[in-house]
């Protein structure tokens, strides 16, 4: 009865779980979620990018209000104690002037009028404002614009402690777990077993398809984050940036983290969906597992797949003045190791994961009343 | 024509009080509960702190005895405000853990298997549901909460005589409102992610993820707009706010206590949504 | 053995809870039913012959397959289980096809063995439309399809004429036939004891977790030898013919209808009671019918697992 010309096995079948999963893990309903984690950094960078663009434009138009081009050095150049004179003399009648009067009580029955005035200067990228009382300046307060360098530093921190930490982390969670677990609960996971496909075929199948299927999502994701966050610089920061200062580069590590972020944390949670009917321990337990990850012996900070990827990211995040010093480990990365041990380190970590998986597979039966 | 003699009669006996029926949803819950050794562990677990505390309670009222043996006095901690603050802190952060735990079994497993309908079927209103079902977890973590942090104000107060008790009263009430706040919204929104995703494992995640995923993103929203706006997604950030206003901590605080009660006003709102969409006697399937 | 089902002393415990237990089972071709009430194992032993589950003690070939090797087992195998649920999304046509493909069939192959299966099962007409939106019978029959549709050798069907309406279920026992006459093994589970009398080759009883009795309907009957077979004769004079067969020997209890025109009897010589009734007639009493009361699969269930819970 059998037909003649026996089914393929491997890559074919492989091919055929893979197409079959990424369906239902890229247009499945309950996994909205995941594409919300994903674009929320983007989202938030768009309306940075709308608000650095107005801010912008709103400078520019304030410098070319003024009676003449200003510098930088010329907003400087404003010290306590000036008269309203020797400021215009120095930068000429402000852009925006705002003024007012008042009434300070002296005695009882006494008041005295003072004049306050504000002068608003800029040179199309930074705001100086000058607060005037009764003709003397009070204080020059400069509001710097956006500089590449610092906005490189908010993106770094960014990737680093919400989309490599939590979106991505949480994202693989939500479809590496559900590969095995979400269809034992769903009940439908005994029609891969009924079909003639090893086990382990069946496991990189839907490891690949989560895989692929993460990649697409994050990857995508950090791409526009990335085009997000430079298209509010002028075309000449943006040149220099990536052709002469590393720009290009630190995009490519960035995607490059991504991708092995997905497969990192993707190997670990399909066998921690595989090991755990609860994946409120093995998640919480992984979670503090990689955020305790700069207070652990070097050895043991080698069994987390934080500890590579830190050390591939292209942006050193600074500790800011004052910062607690533990706080200050947890952001510095204290002990980094050389991009290729990172990478292989990511590689090793995942395949000793999927190893398990192999083995745990081929032991799985299906018993869902004990669900 | 086959004529069959009638032979079933209607219960005829007492009835529960309908202003308590939702508490029978609590006694059947309850046993479920307690069958996780785990879960039961962890129970007992958090019973451990405010012990201690109890403890440091009265050996600050025996420091003489403790002089004797050789302790020094300012290695006791002061009772007052920040002491009690510690206790919501701790206990407050176990609550939650225990809700993780315990709160997400509560309305999916009933959507899951269908069961609703068997509910609402019966003089249950959905109003009488949710409250029976909260109520599990609102006496659960009382247990925890507020009646040990009373019970550790009296001892104070006991203690210290009623001039000190007369001067912190106002703490007794902070105690009981700043937990009442958290339970409840630790409640809430338990119940509205288990009924929304019916699964009970993935709301327990979900659970863990929109209290850690929440504070990464008002994190990432102040530090990309450059404002203090993003902690308004902060749910744990806006219950400290509130809680150090309640215990008059003296630390400048980027929001108020108002703005932040508003918050989460806001927060139980969207769950009582949730849970009004999610909890009915039928289901669409599409 | 490459030619059976073979259960080599087999057990199964779920923790402390006991599946099967010591099952020694040699299943040949035809139609095999596994007879037995809730909880006795008939599952279990459908899982266990198909490797969805491993058996705690003991070995199982599948016609010379382990049940450890899907990959070999699967392309001789299909097994309808009796879990009421579906992937997500997916049509009845594409679900066939889907888990063909996972098989490793190629497109146009997949193709045609989908629509063949589909229509075998008389679900053309609904196969372009969302498994969730079936009623019971089409998702009952959208199973058996999938089971069907690379032409195993083996055909393991847990409850399959579940849901279906009597035509449906005619049909589907036809199939049955016709896939047990091409030489295959068809095993099937069900409670509806009528059905499996009819369908059946051979039939193996369970009852916790025991294999109580197996073989063909008769032999089985025959086996059992501390219980009496009962007889029902339709005849003019039973008070007599009671006294007659009382007086034998072969006879053990006999009850006569109310209507004074029929008698019950429980004999445990069923061969020498007919020699004797033979006898009878020659002598005067009018026998109308003579027929067995009990040589069918519930009557033979009911004797072998005593006063346990009769599945009807």
């Amino acid at each position: 009865m059998t037909r003649p010309g026996l089914p393929r096995i491997d890559l074919g079948q492989i091919n055929s779980v893979v197409r079959l999963e990424m369906k239902k893990i890229l247009f499945a309903r309950r996994g909205i979620w995941i594409y919300v984690l994903a674009l929320l950094p983007l989202v938030l960078f768009t309306a940075y990018d709308f608000q650095a663009s107005r801010e912008q434009a709103r400078r520019r138009q304030i410098a070319n209000q003024s009676q003449r081009p200003l510098t930088y050095q010329d907003l400087l150049t404003v010290k306590s104690g000036m008269t309203n004179q020797e400021v215009i003399a120095l930068l000429g009648r402000p852009a925006l002037n705002f003024h007012w009067r008042e009434q300070r009580a002296q005695g009882p029955d006494s008041f005295t009028d003072v004049a306050h005035e504000r002068y608003h200067y800029s040179d199309g990228s930074n705001d100086l404002f000058v607060e005037l009382s009764d003709g003397k300046v009070t204080d020059a307060n400069i509001q710097t614009g956006n500089s590449l360098g610092e906005d490189s530093i908010v993106f770094a921190s960014v990737f680093q402690f919400f989309y490599l930490r939590l979106a991505i982390f949480f994202g693989c969670l939500g479809i590496f777990m559900n590969l095995f677990r979400g269809e034992i609960l769903d009940k439908s996971l005994h029609f891969y077993f009924l079909s003639p496909i090893r086990r382990e075929a069946l496991m990189i199948g839907k490891f690949l398809a989560g895989l692929l299927a993460t990649c697409a999502i994050f990857l995508t994701s950090e791409f526009l984050q990335i085009a997000v966050f430079l298209w509010h610089f002028s075309p000449t920061v943006r040149d220099l940036y990536l052709y002469h200062n590393h720009g290009l580069e630190d995009s490519a590590a960035y995607l490059g983290v991504t991708a092995l972020a997905c497969l990192g944390y993707g190997a670990f949670f399909l066998v921690a969906g595989m090991l755990f009917r609860n994946p409120i321990l093995p998640a919480a337990a992984i979670l503090i597992w990689e955020a305790v990850n700069p207070f652990l012996p070097t050895l043991l900070k080698q069994f987390s797949i934080i500890y590579y990827l830190k050390s591939l990211c292209p942006v050193n995040i600074p500790s800011p003045p004052g910062t607690p010093p533990l706080l200050s480990l947890l952001i510095s990365n204290s002990d980094p190791v050389a991009a290729p041990v990172a990478i292989l380190g990511v590689f090793i970590m995942a395949t000793l994961a999927l190893y398990v998986s192999s083995l745990q597979v081929r032991r799985m039966e299906i018993n869902y009343t004990s669900e | 024509m086959a004529i069959y003699r009638r032979s079933y009669a209607s219960y005829s006996g007492a009835l529960t009080p309908a202003w308590s029926r939702c508490l029978v949803l609590f006694r059947y819950c309850r046993q479920n509960l307690f069958r996780s050794k785990l879960q039961t562990g962890f129970f007992v677990l958090c019973f451990f702190y405010p012990l201690l505390c109890l403890i440091g309670v009265y050996l600050a009222h025996n420091l003489s005895f403790l002089e004797r043996l050789g302790a020094a006095r300012n290695q006791f901690a002061q009772i007052d405000n920040r002491f009690f603050f510690a206790f919501v802190n701790v206990q407050g952060t176990l609550a939650f853990l225990l809700t993780a735990f315990t709160g997400p079994g509560l309305i999916s497993p009933d959507i899951a298997n269908g069961s609703l309908p068997l509910y609402f079927c019966r003089p249950f209103s959905r109003a009488e549901y949710v409250l029976g079902k909260s109520s599990v977890l609102a006496i659960l973590l009382s247990y925890i909460t507020w009646i040990p942090g009373l019970v550790l104000f009296a001892v104070q107060a006991s203690l210290a005589g009623a001039g000190w008790t007369w001067d912190h009263l106002w703490i007794a009430g902070s105690l009981v409102l700043s937990f009442w706040i958290w339970i409840a919204i630790l409640s809430l929104l338990a119940m509205a992610l288990s009924a929304w995703v019916k699964w009970r494992v993935v709301a327990g995640a979900l659970l863990l993820a929109v209290l850690f995923f929440g504070a990464g993103f008002a994190q990432a929203i102040n530090g990309v707009m450059r404002t203090e706006s993003g902690h308004f997604f902060n749910i744990s950030y806006l219950i400290a706010t509130i809680w150090k206003t309640l215990f008059r901590m003296d630390v400048d605080l980027p929001i108020s206590a108002t703005e932040a009660s508003v918050a989460l006003l806001i927060y139980c709102a969207v769950c009582l949504l949730l849970l009004l969409r999610k909890v009915r006697a039928y289901e669409v399937v599409q | 053995m490459n030619d059976q089902i073979l259960f080599e002393n087999v057990s199964k415990f779920y923790g402390e809870i006991l599946g099967v237990n010591r099952v020694n089972l040699s299943i040949p071709r035809g139609i095999t039913s596994l007879v037995g009430p809730n909880g006795s194992g008939k599952t279990t032993l459908m899982n266990l012959m198909t490797g969805l589950i491993r058996p705690t003690r003991g070995r199982i070939q599948v016609l010379g397959c382990r049940t450890d090797e899907p990959e070999k087992l699967f392309r001789i195998l299909g097994y309808s289980t009796q879990f009421d649920s579906f992937p997500k999304g997916l049509t009845g046509y594409q679900f066939i096809y889907s888990y063909l493909r996972v098989g490793g069939r190629d497109s146009q192959d997949a193709e045609q063995l989908a629509w063949q299966a589909i229509e075998r099962v008389n679900l053309a007409e609904a196969a372009t439309r969302k498994i969730a939106g079936y009623s019971k019978g089409m998702r009952q029959r959208i199973r058996l399809a999938q089971a069907l549709c690379h032409d195993p050798r083996v055909l393991v069907l847990d409850e399959p004429l579940n849901g279906l309406d009597p035509l449906a279920r005619s049909e589907m026992i036809a199939l049955f036939r016709a896939a047990a006459e091409q030489g295959c093994h068809v095993i099937i589970s069900s409670h509806i004891l009528h059905e499996v009398d009819m369908i059946s080759d051979q039939v193996v009883l369970l009852s916790t977790g025991y294999v109580v009795a197996e073989g063909q309907i008769q032999s089985v009957r025959q086996e059992i030898l501390e219980h009496p077979a009962q007889i029902l004769i339709r005849c003019n004079r039973p008070r007599d013919l009671a006294a007659k067969m009382m007086e034998s020997g072969h006879t053990i209890e006999v009850r006569i209808h109310n209507d004074e025109r029929g008698l019950l009897i429980k004999t445990r010589d069923a061969d020498g009671f007919y020699l004797m009734l033979n006898q009878m007639a020659v002598n005067g009493i009018d026998i109308e019918s003579v027929a067995p009361a009990d040589d069918d699969v519930n009557s033979v269930y009911e004797y072998l697992i005593g006063n346990e819970e009769v599945v009807r």
